[in-house]
């Protein structure tokens, strides 16, 4: 049983790379989607698209960072040797990866969604690509204030 | 600073000097031409002559445009184009292009080229529609003439059906060839086990029974193909003729695509100019013209900025005496373009708003106000001193090394430039040096860091959270006093009281109050922090029950719009992303590095792994990075601080300029 509180923790930091991994993926993916369907019409859309598809990637980078600091927590990355950790300490590190794994996964899906939208409306209005950006980064805000949760949380945690 | 101040001009000109004068308008690049309908542009006939001309041009450009540019490798990279890298031209030279072009010539030779590729590619399919139906007939022992031609006496066909069903066409064409011995049935090799497989068949039979084996073979299911009549020989002798022939007919496809190719490269520098000249010619002529006044005199309007005025008239004057130029400021009716007017500093940031919608001409330009803060917000987003040496010393490589920069792509670059300065600074302050580079490599140099660190978000997020939200409160009540100082100007001094003030003075007072409370301020703020927001919230309450005479509904609206109080904590809590996002770089960095140091670990090859690793990750971290330190402060100027104040809605000022698409061209 004492290993339970460092596989609590790793627990927790894969759920944040995983699922907010998971949710980029998708939602790249239903944006390049789109993409594709308008460069297929005017080719030199590929930049503005590129930065639109782009959007919702941001919360696969946050998941993986929070995965990267539980890790430093608990001493796995660099030579040190993992810290002592008890059940408790474990779960409240994997309750500190929630709100990114969770918030991570389906923003990005929605955010993809979103800016599909906007790839179609830079299709009929280029001169739009301000509003365009605007809107997929409406739903990011989630991402990025579950990532602040997830770091003041886990910097709240004591271990060792 | 903000909106320029602009003229309505109205030219009066003698006709013969049409083509002069709408040169001139054009050239000097500031003139927005006020339009008219088509039919009251009323032009001379041999301006409507060549305007016509040039749209007739203008359509063989376009073609050539459409059909060359895929096949033209451009000898200059396509980043170099768009930072200036083009051709100088005038007009003039242009003119003399044109006369020595024969476009039509090259449109003929290129319509030939395409027209011959489809034959060629209709062709091409057919062969090999011919040669995958002549493997399905391999089973056919006799030439294909008996399906296709039939003989004097004999006639056949080709068909598909059902393996199950093979057995009873078999029975059904036995019984008809008691009486005839000259039908036979061919079918190809199947496996009778797999019932359902579709499997070819061929009849061969006597003329005089054509219609009977035509019923029977429909009635045991067989469903005939057609074979081209162009097949006669056996299928080994025909497959060889189309082996052949798709040989020669796909040479040929690759030879008109080399002359295509050739085509293109030879004519579209000079097509994309000729595009330039054509449509500047177009915008010139199909634009200029409002009404013909009398017989022999024309009249063009147009906005122009006041501090062009004088050089515009003397431009004209010098082209006929017999011009008369009547400038006027706007009447109140009118609703001119904007033209935002900022210094040099503020202009790289007129990007931001136009990206938004371009203020009207009475409005107010937000550019001047949003963009010091958008420079501390990218800075803070960004928040890393290597990165922003990296940005900083990309961006002056790029000016060093492209000098003909279009204005509107150098204004953009400029942006990032002077952002790098306000990254670079948080970056020294929050001791960011790509990432943790100096903790993790350069031991020696930490001491010096940590003597320049003011805040620290990696052992105090707190604090910078505390910042960033201080910040966002400024920004906020600033949009405040914006939005005040904006209605007190249009006389509404109730408005500004009721609307922005009081919530100025409420959310102020909280702050104060707020902050006096955990004793970072002295506590007679408290006092004074207590006293202003309840004089915000009693105003706030008396405004929004304003005009309504029911007393239940002057409270429930009174109510209602203190409630309003929870989209400002959001607004606020809204700027927790600059700690987020600044969060984000340096971790990142901090990931990048340690992933470096992990990889020289790695015997003998470990230096290299981690030299590829840190240069091409935080390559990557600043890339990402830069859209998200972009993206992020303009949200906050566009939903928090627009918010308050600004809507837009103007029209951006375009006045009549040369086409410089390809080119760089000039009078």
């Amino acid at each position: 049983m004492e290993l339970l509180g460092l596989s609590l923790a790793l627990f927790g930091a894969a759920l944040a790379a995983a699922l907010a991994g998971i949710g980029s993926a998708i939602g790249i993916g239903v944006a390049g989607g789109a993409a594709a369907g308008v460069m297929t019409e005017d080719p030199n859309k590929f930049g503005s698209c590129l930065i639109l598809q782009a959007l919702p990637g941001t919360q696969g980078i946050y998941g993986l960072l929070i995965a990267f600091f539980v890790l430093n927590k608990i001493g796995l990355l660099g030579g040190a040797g993992a810290v002592a950790l008890n059940w408790n300490q474990g779960l409240q590190i994997f309750a500190s990866c929630l709100p990114i794994a969770l918030v991570g996964w389906y923003s990005a899906i929605w955010q993809g969604r979103t800016s599909a939208a906007s790839i179609q409306m830079i299709a009929k209005k280029p001169e739009a690509m301000g509003k365009a950006i605007i809107l997929p980064a409406m739903v990011e805000t989630y991402a990025v204030l579950a990532l602040l949760t997830s770091i003041l949380m886990l910097m709240g945690v004591q271990v060792g | 600073m903000g909106v320029a101040r602009l003229k309505k001009a109205e030219l009066y000109y003698h006709k013969s000097v049409y083509g002069e004068i709408a040169a001139a308008l054009q050239n000097s690049g500031s003139c927005q031409i006020i339009s008219t309908t088509e039919e009251n542009k009323k032009r001379p006939s041999d301006v409507e002559a060549l305007l016509s001309k040039t749209e007739d041009r203008l359509a063989d450009v376009r073609y050539l445009t459409r059909t060359l540019t895929p096949h033209y490798v451009d000898p200059v990279p396509s980043l170099d184009r768009m930072l200036g890298e083009r051709p100088d031209v005038t007009m003039t030279e242009l003119e003399e292009l044109a006369s020595q072009t024969d476009l039509k010539a090259v449109c003929e030779r290129t319509r030939a080229i395409e027209h011959e590729t489809g034959e060629v590619r209709t062709k091409l399919s057919e062969a090999r529609m011919n040669i995958s139906l002549l493997a399905a007939l391999d089973f056919f022992p006799y030439p294909l003439s008996v399906i296709t031609e039939g003989t004097r006496t004999l006639s056949g066909l080709a068909g598909t059906l059902r393996a199950e069903n093979v057995s009873g066409l078999k029975a059904a064409i036995g019984d008809l060839s008691q009486y005839k011995d000259d039908t036979e049935l061919v079918v190809a090799p199947y496996d009778p086990k797999d019932k359902a497989a579709e499997v070819y068949a061929a009849v061969i039979f006597s003329r005089k029974l054509e219609s009977e084996i035509r019923e029977i073979c429909t009635k045991q299911g067989l469903s005939f193909i057609e074979v081209p009549s162009v097949l006669k020989g056996t299928t080994d002798e025909e497959r060889e003729k189309f082996t052949a022939s798709i040989a020669e007919l796909e040479a040929r496809e690759s030879e008109l695509a080399s002359q295509l190719a050739d085509t293109a490269q030879e004519n579209v520098p000079t097509v994309q100019k000729l595009s330039d000249y054509y449509n500047s010619l177009a915008g010139r002529y199909g634009e200029t013209l409002n009404s013909d006044e009398t017989a022999s005199t024309m009249l063009t309007k147009f906005w122009l900025p006041a501090d062009k005025a004088d050089g515009i008239r003397q431009t004209i004057e010098a082209i006929s005496p017999d011009v008369e130029l009547t400038l006027s400021d706007p009447a109140p009716e009118d609703e001119p373009p904007s033209l935002l007017n900022n210094g040099n500093t503020v202009r790289p940031f007129n990007i931001l708003t136009e990206l938004y919608s371009s203020p009207t001409y009475r409005g107010i330009d937000p550019t001047p106000l949003l963009a010091p803060f958008f420079w501390i917000f990218f800075g803070m987003c960004l928040g890393d001193a290597g990165y922003a040496i990296v940005v900083f010393g990309t961006i002056l490589y790029v000016f060093r090394k492209y000098k003909k920069i279009a204005p509107g792509v150098k204004d953009f670059i400029r942006l990032f430039l002077f952002c790098s300065v306000s990254t670079f600074i948080y970056g020294v302050i929050s001791g960011s040096f790509f990432g943790n580079f100096i903790d993790s490599f350069v031991p020696v140099l930490v001491p010096l860091k940590n003597a320049l660190m003011l805040v620290d978000p990696m052992t105090n997020p707190m604090q910078v959270l505390g910042i960033s939200l201080l910040l966002g409160v400024i920004h906020l009540m600033f949009g405040l006093l914006v939005a005040a100082y904006d209605k007190l100007r249009h006389g509404e001094f109730i408005d500004a009281i009721g609307n922005d003030i009081s919530w100025f003075l409420l959310i102020v007072g909280l702050c104060l109050l707020g902050t006096a409370m955990m004793g970072m301020l002295p506590a007679h703020f408290f006092d004074i922090g207590r006293a202003m927001a309840i004089a915000g919230a009693v105003i706030i309450f008396i405004y929004a029950g304003k005009g309504e005479p029911n007393i239940f509904k002057k409270v429930i609206n009174g109510f209602l719009a203190l409630y309003g109080s929870t989209s400002y904590l959001g607004d606020i809590l809204s700027y927790s992303r600059l700690l987020a996002l600044g969060f984000g770089s340096a971790v990142i960095g901090m990931v990048i590095n340690l992933l470096g140091g992990l990889a020289s670990d790695i015997p003998y090859v470990g230096w290299l792994i981690a030299i590829v690793v840190i240069i091409g990750g935080h390559i990557f971290s600043i890339a990402i990075n830069i859209l998200g330190s972009f993206v992020h402060p303009l949200r906050l100027q566009y939903v928090e601080f627009f918010g308050k104040f600004y809507t837009g809605g103007g029209e951006a000022f375009t006045p009549l300029t040369l086409s410089q698409e390809y080119v760089n061209l000039k009078a």
